[in-house]
């Protein structure tokens, strides 16, 4: 059939990027689950008592709950975490300079096609290669407004009193079995720290990729911008195609105090057999702005509801998602927010191509509790299927106990429609070329948003991969 | 076969056994057998909890179902019309047939004869047992409820005894509606009674149930349950009207099979009761059939009104559309959960689903969830759901013309409905509406 | 005006533990923390959930269900996903008996 030519031709099915270079871990703990595995992680990142401690109990509340059993497919999931790697280093230290950064590593980079120049270009980057940060600098002029941006480990070891004020008070352990999951084994993951009025120009971008067959990968990410800060971080990851499940759960938190504004970028295409259950929240104060802008491509199944807690007056939360279920995947994605103070607003704009046998569904919430006066809130959800045998769903949970509140929800479902691609081979294109201009016009409302001037190879993927593949 | 005349022997539900509930009682072996089989599935299920996604906002576990007395309608009888029933007919232009039930049981059954002469039959649903029990076993017993309302069904199905059988033959046009009323007077029961409405090819009906009765000292359940059946090219419009006094709860389960180019219209008006549990399903069956659903409520004091909705599609070249409005004042709650679901090859499916909500007071809150299941891709479906308060534009606009605030809202209220209620087709069921919808929000 | 209810013993409350009481048709978690028993609704804000069942740490206690914390000593939320404070009550040990006020 031409069109499935068409969509195919756009490359989002495939991982482009699939390559494997060869894991040279320096520890490699063995397979499977255990308090001993959380001990030698715990050991091993030399943490404090408090951390062990946590992370043992954070063992035995995951153990404690049920795997859900709303959203995706988890049956299969349970067999699979026996055989995953809980803990992967791949260097003892961390690289301060790129000419540091091993040769194999390098070459990572280097075939995600990004050009040494832009590369350069980059602010900061604190790449996570098997679990770990290898390859993080800063500008200078950061650290002298105070920055920090760290791996998470660095942070805990560098600003211990810092970290232990917020770390899991955005998603607390028992928050659901995957938060306790990640409490107990998480590694990798970035820190940071923006202090008061501080406004950070260029996106702070983490990078990092999961290389070894089975492993887990347990990001844990802190964020804190002060009063009035303003900052932007990008995060992508790419995974290679391998044949065996793997499992991705990472903990993003996130404070966004008063007046600040935050931007969190995440692109995600994982291969085809990854689970990717993530929980990402943001606790937004007085007059402070946060927006999630986050992509699901591939994996097998993600389960990903980036969340805004607006808690101060006028907090303001955003969510834009862009989600491509291609063959076998599904992407259970949306978002939360939850409007507990007097005019906070939000808007939740997501957007969703299924083909082939892949199943897309928006999950979401919208709660105003009693006394968040004039909240305002609004949920757009666009879905396009590309083949007869595509799924969508949608399940919204909205929920008012403010009468002033002001709440409104939408959705469509439609296919691409024959006017307008006959339209557009009217003009010339051929089918190839109009389908792929209609699936971008279909996702420019959100990925405009993307940080093109920053355009690393994830970022291409939605842009570059849909203009440029075709024909 | 026919029906005894003794009811059974009354016990409280946590004390009743099957032979208790059917003492006295015969009936055909299919329809004894199922609901034998309803009574064992329910004394074995468990009460659904809050953790069901279906029970999620409605405590059913606060409802003290034990302690009530469960009440199987026997026979018919042929009572007068009471006073209050004369005076609502008596407001209600032309019908067709008159039927009037007390906790499920017939009192008064008419059909204009007329209308009996074209074929038409309406008859109680214990005589439809004897005459055509495999219909009602298939149309009954063969649904098939989700495991959360599996409990209540079976209920329903256990103590089937009560309500009402309506068949409308092939191409027969009913010129008027048959009116049914519901009334609940024996405090501390729990009672059930089943509307059932069959139009062949091309038949036109209009049915409308109105429940009633006086506010009522102790908790008291009504369980309801309606199949509404249209074969190719049937034209049917359904409405309930609940306008039950305090005390009472009430679960009623709705079930529509549209077949080809049939057009069937369900309309829920939600007034009264304590708590009001409404399920409609909508089963599109037919290429071209079309399923309308309507809905209206206006909740004050601490009412809690839950709606659940499916519109499936399980035939291509389908329309649903559903609107559903609600208004809230003092404590008043609401839910909407709906479904818009597309099965695979169920192409060129049109389905819309749209829930609005008016919160009027500080204490009054709504849940909306619209959701959809889409698996076909040659469809046109969307859904929207807003929750808010009337315009204050509107409200000051109408109080400066000497209006007060109450009677500003309400006005606004009565506006905020007059989409659905036009889009009632028979004018005498519109009025009726009208009119009860105006007693309760006083205007 | 306070008007307090006998609503345990005093040995009912170990430290760091919890006892969930029913007084006047309201059910109260008292937790004892650091040598002070402190008073709250035995309810969760986020989802309806018992706090008694919940564990005591260094002036908080967190709720089993999905780790909301609340400050002990004024029912504030210290941790997601709770945003709204629980309703604390005073409390007077008189004798052997903890005594809550219902006022």
């Amino acid at each position: 059939m031409p069109q499935n030519e068409t969509i195919t031709g756009l490359g989002l099915d495939e991982y482009k990027y699939g390559f494997v270079t060869e894991d040279q871990p320096v520890f490699k703990a063995v397979p499977g689950l255990s308090g001993d595995i959380v001990r030698q992680i715990s050991h091993h990142k030399e943490e404090p008592e408090w951390m062990l401690d946590f992370r043992l109990k954070a063992l035995d509340v995951y153990y404690s709950k049920p795997m859900p059993k709303w959203g995706g497919d988890l049956s299969k999931l349970e067999d699979t975490l026996d055989e995953i790697y809980f803990y992967l280093k791949p260097q003892d230290q961390m690289e301060r300079s790129w000419d540091d950064v091993p040769q194999e590593i390098k070459d990572t980079f280097e075939k995600l096609g990004i050009p040494e120049a832009e590369r350069k270009a980059l602010a900061g980057v604190g790449a996570q290669y098997e679990s770990e940060m290898v390859y993080h600098s800063l500008k200078e002029q950061w650290e002298e407004q105070g920055v920090i941006f760290e791996s998470i480990e660095d942070g805990l070891a560098k600003h211990p009193e810092l970290f232990r004020q917020y770390f899991s008070t955005v998603v607390p352990t028992h928050d659901n079995k995957f938060a306790a999951l990640n409490s107990a084994v998480w590694s990798g993951g970035s820190f940071v720290y923006i202090p008061k009025g501080v406004k950070v120009e260029i996106p702070l971008q983490a990078y990092f990729r999961v290389n070894a067959e089975r492993m887990g990968q347990f990001e844990r990410t802190l964020i804190i911008c002060e009063e009035g800060a303003e900052a932007h971080y990008i995060e992508g990851c790419t995974a290679p195609v391998y044949s065996t499940d793997s499992f991705h759960s990472g903990v993003i938190e996130i404070v966004v105090k008063k007046g600040a504004r935050f931007r969190y970028t995440t692109i995600q295409n994982w291969s085809n057999n990854m689970y990717n259950l993530v929980t990402q929240r943001a606790l937004v104060h007085e007059d402070a702005k946060m927006e999630w802008l986050d992509g699901n491509l591939g994996s097998k199944l993600t389960m990903k509801y980036p969340s805004c807690f607006l808690v101060g007056e006028r907090a303001h939360g955003e969510i834009l998602s862009i989600a491509y279920a291609g063959d076998g995947q599904h992407q259970d994605t949306g978002g939360k927010v939850i409007h507990a103070a007097p005019h906070t607003t939000s808007q939740i704009t997501s957007k969703s191509i299924s083909k082939g046998l892949g199943r897309s569904s928006y999950r979401g919430l919208c709660k105003v509790y009693d006394g968040a006066e004039g909240a305002k809130s609004n949920v757009e959800c666009d879905a396009l299927l590309l083949d007869e045998q595509s799924r969508t769903d949608t399940y919204p949970y909205i929920e008012i106990d403010e009468n002033t509140a002001s709440i409104g929800h939408e959705a469509t479902v439609s296919k691409v429609g024959d006017e307008q691609l006959f339209y557009l081979m009217s003009r010339g294109l051929d089918e190839a070329e109009a389908m792929a201009m209609i699936v971008r016009g279909f996702i420019e409302p959100v990925a405009r948003e993307l940080p093109l001037e920053y355009a690393i190879e994830l970022n291409r993927l939605i842009e570059l991969e849909m203009e440029g593949s075709v024909g | 076969m026919s029906t005894m005349t003794a009811g059974p022997a009354e016990s409280t539900l946590a004390a009743a056994d099957f032979d208790t509930l059917a003492g006295g009682l015969t009936e055909p072996e299919a329809i004894a057998v199922a609901r034998a089989a309803a009574w064992e599935r329910f004394t074995a299920l468990p009460w659904p909890t809050k953790k069901s996604e279906e029970w999620r906002y409605t405590d059913l576990t606060k409802v003290g179902f034990e302690a009530l007395t469960p009440v199987v309608p026997a026979t018919a009888t042929a009572e007068a019309l009471s006073a209050d029933v004369r005076e609502v007919l008596g407001r209600s232009g032309e019908r067709a047939g008159v039927v009037v039930l007390r906790e499920g049981r017939v009192a008064h059954l008419e059909l204009e004869p007329e209308v009996a002469r074209s074929g038409v039959v309406l008859c109680s649903i214990r005589d439809a047992a004897d005459r055509h029990p495999e219909v009602l076993r298939r149309a009954l017993f063969e649904v098939q409820p989700g495991p959360a309302e599996e409990k209540l069904w079976a209920l329903h199905l256990a103590l089937l005894g009560g309500g009402y059988f309506l068949h409308v033959p092939r191409g027969v046009e009913m010129p008027a509606p048959i009116h049914a009323f519901h009334i609940v007077e024996r405090a501390g029961t729990l009672s059930s009674a089943h509307s059932f409405v069959y139009g062949e090819s091309g038949a036109r009906a209009s049915v409308i149930d109105e429940f009633l009765s006086d506010d009522l000292d102790a908790e008291t359940v009504s369980l309801h349950g309606a199949t509404i059946t249209g074969e190719g090219g049937a034209g049917i419009e359904y409405v309930a009207l609940q306008r039950f006094g305090r005390g009472v709860k009430r679960f009623s389960t709705q079930h529509v099979a549209a077949g080809r180019d049939s057009r069937i219209v369900t309309f829920n008006v939600t007034l009264g009761g304590d708590l009001a549990r409404t399920d409609v399903t909508s089963r599109l069956d037919g290429p071209g059939s079309d399923s309308e659903m309507l809905a209206l409520w206006f909740g004050d004091s601490d009412q809690h009104f839950d709606h659940h909705t499916l519109q499936h599609h399980a035939a291509p070249h389908a329309h649903s559309d559903l609107l559903f409005k609600g208004a809230l004042t003092d404590s008043g709650s609401s839910v909407f959960r709906g479904l818009i679901r597309v099965d695979k090859g169920a192409q060129l499916t049109d389905a819309y689903q749209t829930n609005r909500n008016l919160l009027l007071s500080e204490g009054s809150h709504a849940s909306a969830l619209p959701n959809l299941e889409i698996e076909a891709d040659d469809v046109r479906c969307s859904h929207g759901a807003t929750i808010g308060q009337v315009e204050d534009g509107q409200l000051f606009y109408l109080m400066s013309r000497g209006l007060t605030r109450r009677q500003a809202e309400r006005l606004l209220v009565f506006g905020f409905f007059d989409e659905v209620l036009g889009r009632l087709p028979m004018e005498g069921v519109r009025a009726r509406v009208r009119e009860a919808i105006e007693e309760k929000i006083g205007l | 005006m306070s008007r307090f209810v006998t609503v345990a013993r005093v040995d009912d409350v170990p430290e760091n533990g919890t006892c969930g009481v029913m007084a006047e048709d309201l059910a109260i978690a008292l937790i004892r923390s650091g040598g002070e028993v402190y008073a709250l609704e035995d309810c969760c804000s986020h989802e309806e959930f018992p706090l008694s069942d919940g564990e005591v740490e260094a002036g908080e206690i967190t709720c089993l269900l999905h780790g909301a914390r609340f400050d002990l000593a004024t029912g504030e939320p210290r941790a997601l996903p709770a945003v709204m404070p629980v309703r604390r009550f005073d409390v007077r040990i008189d004798g052997d008996d903890i005594q809550v006020d219902l006022a």
